[in-house]
């Protein structure tokens, strides 16, 4: 029976999460711009703010002030839900992220269940997207969004069991502290599952060089075409919040969380995170992308069969 | 048979990965190197001193032999001038910088280089009827282009 | 629209329209498929979208007038054609240029072989996904070219430099360090494209085998250039015609094994290689001398006709020219690399996915400005 106050504390927590996560997003985008610039000899954005750090906050009033087209023949209600879709699971995943010794909303006991069977439903967002647009394009880019996250779900998973496996738990704090002695990277087999999980997890988020659902070369903008205004913002934010997302559980998973000498848990815990993200901008700018039929073998043919090999090796391991 | 084909995938693989890591390698080597561009328009780069630019013309060296006018590809020069017993002088220099093609052909054929092409660059206007110009008229022509013409 | 029926379902045939306005096809062109899921049934391109007549206008410009217009037919390789169209006038009024007239001209077309070489690269790139990393660093390099044309001629993108008789101006002081410097600095910047995009794993997977063009087919079609190098013909007008001086130096002609879109892409960056060769014996052999004949201003040839074939960046030019004597042309008619080029397209794709011909379409580096005039 939920007392006033604690309604109360569960509403503060739940604004503090989201203008972490609304504040990130932003960093993360400006973040991309100057890596993106300095690895193309360029400058990126200067002029708002120090080093153009406002930017942000001024693309976001460009796209509230926007027009919010309907195109016509489309589908309105799942026209309409698909944004949302894309923006709340990974926000809803943000639960168990462990930030540094107590700070976690709650440390649930299935916390790696949860966040597995969250995720899945990101592929929902667009798909309706691709559907609801009455654009033959961007039935194309749903559709081949749909084929790829479904294939990369489960290279991820098997990543995820082998960590669980190692820690004997699936709840985050006990993997964090499974670690105190040594992070989780150093044993080989961990490493090998290090690889498989970020590989798999870039597909999972749409990024290069797995963005097919958005190939802006091929699809103009893929599925998220018709979206104009705070619609598309929304996407834009999803898809950053997701990068954090993934690279997050990474840290927690394999490189000890908020694990760290001197400085605070939090500060450790963000930059591992942030370096994280940075590597995978730094792949994302240098490499062209996949085709569909090619990623699909690429996850089937190669993915899932080192990642059960792994499983086997990591339980062999286990037992001795 | 089976064993080579292993050997074979593993050598593909191992070479795959180098290949990206070089690629990597290259990019990450241009992050540390300053950045090639300007700020515009805080920072403007110098033009060269043969650079086509804009028409400019010095009216008291013109003696209205009208080639310029007949060389242009796109006609967008118009020349009037009044003849006063063999001396001719000129009336109007009509400029038409929209059909302007910036070829060059009239500087060059010019016998006294009264007509020049200046180094001015920035010519976007908000009216169409701007474009077309009396380059006798030097004062309206350099209040917005905030230049003169040498 | 081709519907099968089986028994409950039935499937349709899927017609997209890669619209004029498009990302990736190279200017505006627009290609008519027939999908079946991912798959290409058919291709249907349909060009005119940047028809500006100018085949027409030079029935009414005389000969000096219309090299503006031949600046404009092919925008990226403006030098090329210039030289193609004066060369063709020349060859009508039976002018001879002389020696440092046409070494300033060889160096010149090699230079911007390499500037539109570099456009072609980094648009591939950019097609297959390699986002705009490639593009920004061969526009880096393609800046330094145009900052050494901008000293010589005065303009960035359509030089009009060369002239019947010989050039514009002479070489400006000091341009001959600038370009060996340039020289030394490309170098290893063609070997950075090879460590970032050429032996790459997911290029590779991207680019091999996609688009096969067999040696029949090209000749048939009479595709030119890069793209019949690459399917195995040895076939380059500066070594098997020569014209200029471009006998007196030592270059290879790099030639291709299977005709895919890796083939046509890496014989383009090979160009980068010789052309930088030429460039730098030439501008070491640079002869003294007058860079122009002494010519009038209107030229009136002799009823007759000719043509000249020079190698543009993207294939074989042409130009035709017919004169009845008086000062303008009475037929001028332009051969295009790439409307032959673009002709084999519908050939090619039949049976390989949406996202494949846009690699192929890249790799065949087409522009519409040539293909419409």
């Amino acid at each position: 029976m939920l007392s006033i106050l604690d309604f109360i504390w569960v509403l503060i927590i739940g604004l503090i999460v989201l203008a972490f996560i609304a504040v990130s997003a932003m960093f993360l985008i400006w973040w991309e711009r100057k890596v993106s610039a300095h690895i193309q000899s360029r400058l990126g954005p200067m002029r708002v703010g120090w080093h153009g750090v406002l930017q942000s906050v001024a693309d976001t009033i460009k796209l509230l002030l926007k027009e919010n087209i309907i195109p016509a023949g489309a589908d309105k209600m799942i026209w309409w839900l698909a944004p949302f879709f894309a923006v709340v699971p990974p926000v809803m995943a943000f639960v168990v992220i462990p930030f540094g010794k107590n700070l976690i909303v709650k440390d649930l006991n299935v916390g790696i269940l949860y966040i597995m069977a969250i995720s899945s439903v990101c592929v929902l967002g667009i798909f309706m997207a691709g559907w609801g647009s009455n654009n033959k394009y961007s039935l194309l880019g749903g559709m081949r969004s749909a084929a790829q996250i479904i294939s990369y779900e489960l290279p991820l998973i098997l990543s995820m069991i082998i960590v669980s496996m190692q820690a004997n738990s699936l709840s985050m704090q006990k993997i964090v502290a499974a670690q105190s002695g040594h992070w989780n990277i150093l044993h080989p087999n961990m490493m090998l599952a290090f690889i498989v999980y970020i590989i798999s997890a870039t597909a999972e988020v749409n990024r290069v060089p797995f963005d097919i659902p958005e190939a802006e070369s091929e699809l103009v903008a893929g599925f998220h075409t018709e979206y104009s205004g705070m619609k598309f913002a929304m996407f834009f934010i999803g898809e950053y919040t997701n990068l954090f997302l993934i690279s997050a559980i990474a840290t927690t998973l394999f490189f000890g969380g908020w694990l760290g000498p001197i400085l605070p848990p939090v500060i450790w815990f963000l930059i591992k995170t942030y370096g994280i993200v940075s590597i995978l901008m730094w792949v994302r700018w240098t490499f062209p992308r996949l085709r569909v039929d090619q990623l699909m073998g690429f996850a089937w043919k190669v993915l899932t069969p080192v990642s059960f090999f792994n499983l086997a090796i990591t339980g062999w391991l286990l037992l001795k | 048979m089976v064993v080579i084909k292993m050997i074979k995938h593993t050598k593909n693989f191992v070479i795959g990965t180098l290949s990206l890591i070089k690629g990597l390698a290259v990019t990450m080597k241009y992050v540390f190197r300053p950045a090639v561009t300007l700020q515009y328009p805080t920072e403007k780069q110098p033009m060269s001193e043969r650079f086509r630019g804009l028409v400019g013309l010095h009216p008291e060296k013109c003696i209205v032999c009208l080639q310029c006018m007949k060389m242009c590809p796109t006609a967008c020069l118009a020349i009037t001038h009044k003849q006063e017993d063999k001396k001719k002088t000129l009336e109007t220099f009509k400029y038409n910088m929209e059909l302007c093609c910036f070829c060059g052909l009239c500087a060059q054929v010019c016998p006294t280089g009264a007509i020049i092409m200046t180094d001015i660059y920035e010519i976007s206007v908000y009216d169409r009827k701007k474009l077309d110009i009396n380059l006798l008229n030097v004062k309206k022509y350099d209040e917005w282009t905030h230049t003169t013409v040498k | 629209m081709d519907t099968t029926r089986t028994k409950d379902i039935y499937t349709e045939e899927f017609l997209i329209n890669m619209g004029p306005q498009h990302p990736s096809t190279h200017g505006v062109l627009s290609l008519e498929l027939k999908l079946d899921g991912e798959i290409i049934r058919e291709c249907t391109p349909h060009i005119g979208y940047l028809h500006r007549s100018m085949e027409k206008i030079a029935e009414n410009r005389t000969y000096t007038q219309f090299i503006p217009f031949t600046d404009r037919i092919d925008y990226v390789a403006s030098m090329n054609n210039n030289l193609g169209y004066v060369m063709a006038v020349e060859k009508l009024l039976n002018l001879e240029v002389s020696e440092r007239a046409k070494y300033i001209r060889v160096i010149v077309a090699e230079l911007n072989r390499i500037a539109s070489h570099l456009i072609a690269v980094g648009t591939f790139a950019q097609d297959l996904g390699a986002f705009a990393t490639p593009l920004f660093y061969c526009f880096r390099e393609r800046e330094k070219i145009i900052d050494i044309f901008d000293q010589i001629c005065g303009n960035r993108l359509t030089y009009n430099y060369i002239r019947i008789g010989g050039v514009q101006f002479d070489l400006p002081r000091g341009i001959d360090e600038k370009i060996k410097e340039f020289v030394n600095y490309m170098r290893p910047k063609v070997d950075d494209y090879d460590n970032l995009l050429t032996y790459n794993t997911i290029f590779l997977a991207r680019s091999k085998n996609i688009g096969v063009l067999p040696k029949d087919l090209a000749i048939n079609y009479s595709v030119t250039g890069p793209s019949l190098r690459a399917s195995g013909v040895k076939w380059d007008l500066r070594k098997d015609e020569p014209y200029l001086v471009y006998n007196k130096f030592e270059f290879d002609i790099p030639v291709g094994e299977n005709g895919d879109s890796w083939d046509r892409y890496k014989i383009r960056i090979e160009e980068i290689r010789q052309s930088l060769r030429i460039v730098e014996q030439a501008i070491d052999a640079l002869p003294g001398g007058e860079p122009t004949v002494k010519v009038g201003r209107i030229h009136k040839p002799a009823p007759s006709e000719a043509y000249f074939r020079t190698e543009n960046p993207r294939g074989e030019l042409g130009f035709y020219i017919v004169s009845d004597g008086s000062m303008y042309p009475y037929r001028l008619k332009i051969r295009a690399p790439s409307f032959s080029n673009l002709a084999v397209l519908p050939e090619l794709v039949k049976g390989v996915k949406v996202a494949d011909i846009v690699c192929v379409l890249g790799s065949f580096d087409v522009l519409m400005g040539e293909i419409d005039r």
